[in-house]
């Protein structure tokens, strides 16, 4: 009885036949509806400045399309762009992103002090800080903030990038101190060391020597005074131990001499308060971290590092990013919240620097496809659109509008190669493979990227003497081939082919995108044509992509796609420091690890990126990747959009936007970072 | 009749459970996880996630917490990937959107495809026919992907008469171009049926008598062909009712609404548990209540039937 309907259906369709006529009725419908879009086509495109319409809204408003749907609004949970943005409208941290360049600009904290190797930092913060109910924003509400970010319970995604504070880490993970129950003495991790470090202990954690002077402070600062806490952080670093029960035997298990030293002591949690960062008083911060890191205050903005509300978390807890209850702390404040269609966020006046936030309202538009996306933004529903949002056919038009924003992203793309199974364990054929690649040509043809062949992105870091690894050569790749003992033969024709290569062995995988699947067969196509091998493509759902790519379960290629987490070589380079978490390749080398570690305890700005190119080029020379390409921003903005920048990131300071009436001040070209 | 609507409410809730507990199956199939992101994870913090969410517990522990909140409360839980959302409140606030796009739709195939359907019948095989025909064969071979745009195409990008996309909440004129791209298949199905079912009422043996008592050929229609040929129709329109009203994928995207088939897709990519158990729960329930419909409006229309 359950299928009844159905079948009855499926009888009645079978009836309706199809004569001929009625086919000539169909092909001509067809051919008018082809001719009516090519029609359409030629009136979108048209010879105009811009991409659609250029009325300013009405009112002093922003739509911006921001990509996906938040995931949460919780700035300690998401790791996303899209949500990045939201955040950095709410949210404020001791520092802001600067609109063009993305290094740190006051915001909460309006001056920093930083030690002389980069390893501790201190934030003096504003007096006239306040939330938008009104509470005043001091040194607690910052520390309550990392440190529940931290915390392990709320299972933030992003708390790796608070990882250089001292014990951070160990917080996070839930691990222990061991202390000696009768003296009260912790274990350190140097009593057990198996061979002294062999970089030098930055200064945040030397004891604190009467003439070694820490700080060159600009004339006029005075030293930050010496707190319990500081000699604490000032200490050598504690062992730390696995917090689970299983996970700690067996570390002790496998080192008998650790079993000993650990045997009848008492473990001790680590707890927030353990975490190296500290309220001065209520209106400084200072924070500690375990190593040098010349990056920290562009990181600081990290959206993981903004301040929550402490008393409305305690109250409404999982609910306390709903609308109705959310207080926040940056420029603007939520207004409204429509499910997988729009935040709204307007101008908030208890902000510290209301009198400078130009537009009254933004509204976040949720939208993932792109050319939906663009369609907004050519009727004018939209003043601006997320990056990567001109689809690849569309380039062409688009690209010579004045509204393009034609400009490099810090992000690289890459091909990963698993360099533990053969053929690939043969640095001879990683090369031929890199060197077959007709990197220009490919970028010629997408138009918007460049061609790459460093680790780092081209253009982005000003002052970075990127290295470069091996250029296009055929005919070299070919006897690199024939070296490794797969040689290359002609044939009559002129087309190659390499017989004994095990073709089978090799395949290149990639996450399923239009773009990746365009990029992935031009690299078959090119390493047909110059080695004469058919690698095959592996297209996979982007999850099942990153499983497979995380557990090394590839052979050959994986397409690999990196964005910058910070403004510095460092967030691609140390993607190699460890074996796992997304190396993706097998390929790791203590020497490599050593020189990045030499290069962030150099303080100097210059000789330390000399340092890190040092330690690319050993890695390019190695060549567990095939770097490809630095990706375009790729986006449109109206003209009438001032004050937002295609910057490298596509994070946006909103407070300096604004919308400009006057025709003759608006943007007739990608406004430039420089100036 | 009461007693077979009972009887089929009651296989209702096994069929359901079953559904339930093959999609919890083939989501732990799927490989990835809802945390699984462009950047890997440091173990510590898949470790902190994991315990969060049970994860880290045997699978029959997994399954049980699922089936208990359901059976116990009609609970499915907390969304994963958007944390602080509770299942049941994504499905009742999407649904609205969905059920008011897909009924607008649903109402105008019925309507224009009816209409085009009997008109056709009437004069088979004449120019009419043929052309209506010919639209309906249209309608079904051009899918909603292609069609969308290109409706977006004229009426917004050219001719810049209608929102391209965006939910503005109803009655707006952001829903007239999703409500026709969605409408389109239905329609030309509905025509097509309705032209095929009247095409056989109208040559039995009653409508002959109908005809020989003098009555107009609109009498003939209304009051004695069209209950017997709209049989094929309610069949279709039942189960198209369901999966209008729960939401597709496919305009959802293409128009930006914040509808229920726009969060399926979303949630299985995101490898979001409780959310895909949601829905397909929820779409199993509205499918085969729309069945049942089906089948006792056969009663109604069909005098032969009997339960």
């Amino acid at each position: 009885m359950l299928t009844f309907g159905p079948r009855r259906l499926r009888s009645k369709v079978n009836q309706v036949n199809i004569n001929p006529l009625r086919k000539h009725i169909i092909i001509a419908l067809l051919i008018a509806a082809c001719a009516l879009v090519s029609i359409s086509c030629n009136l979108a495109s048209g010879n105009e400045e811009f991409f659609g319409k250029t009325t300013p809204p009405e009112g002093n408003i922003l739509r911006y399309v921001n990509g996906p749907e938040p995931e949460s609004f919780d700035p300690a949970i998401s790791s996303g762009q899209a949500e990045a943005r939201i955040y950095m409208a709410l949210f404020e941290g001791l520092v802001e992103y600067d609109p063009k360049s993305l290094d740190a600009i006051p915001a909460i904290a309006e001056r920093w002090d930083t030690n002389n190797d980069s390893s501790e930092f201190v934030f003096h913060l504003r007096h006239n800080a306040r939330w938008s109910n009104g509470d005043p924003i001091n040194a607690h509400d910052f520390i309550y903030s990392l440190r529940r970010a931290l915390s392990p319970e709320v299972q933030s995604r992003t708390a790796n990038l608070a990882y250089y504070i001292k014990n951070a880490q160990a917080f996070n993970s839930k691990s222990v101190f061991v202390r000696d129950p009768q003296s009260g003495k912790f274990l350190l991790e140097q009593d057990l060391a198996e061979e002294p470090p062999t970089t030098p202990v930055s200064l945040s954690q030397k004891v604190l020597g009467a003439n070694e002077s820490e700080y060159t402070l600009a004339e006029g600062n005075s030293v930050t005074p010496d707190t319990p806490f500081h000699q604490y952080m000032h200490s050598p670093a504690r062992l730390v131990l696995p917090g689970s029960e299983k996970a700690r035997q067996k570390m002790l298990d496998a080192n008998p001499k650790l079993k000993a030293a650990v045997a009848g002591n008492e473990l001790v949690k680590v707890t927030g308060e353990d975490v190296g960062i500290e309220a001065v008083d209520d209106y400084t911060v200072r924070i500690s971290l375990a190593q040098p890191a010349p990056y920290f205050t562009g990181l600081a903005a990290y959206q993981l590092f903004r301040l929550v509300p402490r008393k409305v978390i305690e109250q409404y807890g999982d609910k306390w990013t709903d609308p109705a209850n959310i207080v926040t702390c940056g420029p603007f404040k939520m207004k409204s919240w429509k499910p997988y269609s729009e935040v709204v966020v307007e101008r908030d006046p208890m902000y510290w620097d209301a009198a400078n936030v130009k537009l009254d309202e933004i509204r976040f538009y949720v939208s993932t496809d792109h050319p939906t996306t663009m369609n907004l933004y050519k009727v004018g529903a939209a003043d601006a659109v997320v990056n990567h949002s001109v689809p690849h056919a569309w380039v062409d038009v688009i690209r010579p509008k004045k509204d393009f924003m034609d400009a490099a992203e810090a992000a690289i793309t890459y091909l990963l190669i698993n360099v533990t199974l053969p053929p690939m364990n043969d640095l001879r054929v990683r090369r031929a493979f890199n060197m077959a690649i007709d990197k220009e040509t490919y970028s010629r043809s997408k138009r918007t990227t460049k061609p790459l062949s460093a680790f780092t992105p081209t253009g982005i870091f000003v002052g970075y003497p990127q290295p470069q690894g091996d250029r296009f050569n055929p005919a070299e790749a070919r006897r690199l081939l024939g070296e490794a003992g797969y040689p290359v033969t002609q044939k009559p024709d002129g087309t190659y082919i390499c017989e004994k290569f095990p073709a089978d062995e090799v395949k290149l995988m990639f996450a399923t995108h239009s773009s990746n699947k365009a990029l992935c067969e031009f690299m078959q196509a090119q390493w047909k044509q110059n080695l004469g091998i058919t690698v095959m493509l592996n297209n996979l759902e982007a999850k099942t992509y990153m499983a497979s790519r995380g557990k090394l379960e590839y052979k050959g290629f994986a397409l690999g796609i990196w964005g910058a987490d910070y403004m510095d070589p460092a967030t691609f380079l140390n993607l190699f420091l460890t074996p796992s978490g997304d190396n993706g390749s097998g390929w790791w080398d203590k020497k490599y690890a050593d020189l990045l570690e030499e290069a962030n305890h150099t303080a100097d700005k210059q000789n330390r990126y000399e340092l890190l190119a040092k330690a690319e080029k050993y890695m390019l020379d190695a060549q567990p990747v095939i770097p490809l390409e630095t990706p375009s921003v790729n986006w449109v903005k109206k003209p009438y959009v001032k004050g937002l920048y295609p910057n490298p990131s596509s994070l946006f300071a909103w407070k300096f936007v604004y919308i400009e009436r006057d025709p003759s001040k608006w943007d007739y070209r990608t406004p430039s970072l420089a100036e | 009749m009461l007693r077979f609507i009972i009887k089929r409410l009651l296989i209702t809730i096994p069929t359901i459970l079953v559904v339930i507990t093959i999609t919890w199956g083939l989501i732990r199939l799927a490989p990835g996880n809802f945390y699984t992101g462009n950047k890997k994870l440091p173990p510590a913090i898949e470790q902190n996630i994991r315990e969060k969410y049970g994860l880290d517990k045997p699978w029959y522990e997994q399954y049980r917490r699922t089936m208990w909140g359901i059976l116990r409360h009609f609970d499915f839980g907390t969304s994963l990937s958007y944390p602080g959302q509770s299942v049941n409140a994504i499905i009742a606030r999407s649904i609205p959107i969905s059920a008011t796009v897909g009924l607008l739709a649903y109402l105008l195939a019925l309507i224009v495809g009816i209409a085009i359907g009997a008109s056709a019948a009437m004069k088979p095989n004449s120019r009419w026919d043929y052309a209506a025909m010919g639209f309906a064969m249209l309608g079904i071979s051009i899918p909603n992907f292609v069609l969308g745009p290109i409706l977006v195409l004229v009426f917004s990008l050219t001719l810049y008469w209608l929102p391209p996309s965006r939910w503005e909440g109803f009655p707006s004129r952001n829903i007239i171009l999703p409500v026709i791209t969605l409408a389109a298949i239905y329609t030309a199905y509905i025509a097509r049926l309705t032209r095929a079912g009247l095409l056989e009422v109208l040559r039995s043996d009653y409508i002959r008598t109908a005809r020989a008592k003098g009555l107009s050929e609109r009498q003939v229609l209304f009051r004695h062909a069209l209950r017997g040929g709209l049989m094929p129709v309610v069949s279709y329109t039942g189960p198209a009712l369901a999966f209008l009203l729960t939401g597709t994928v496919v305009v959802e995207r293409i128009f930006i609404l914040p509808g229920l088939g726009n969060y399926f897709l979303q949630a299985s990519l995101n490898r979001d548990e409780p959310l895909i158990i949601g829905i397909v729960a929820f779409i199993a329930i509205v499918l085969l209540l729309m069945n049942l419909l089906v089948d006792i409006a056969y009663g109604y229309l069909d005098p032969r039937i009997r339960y």
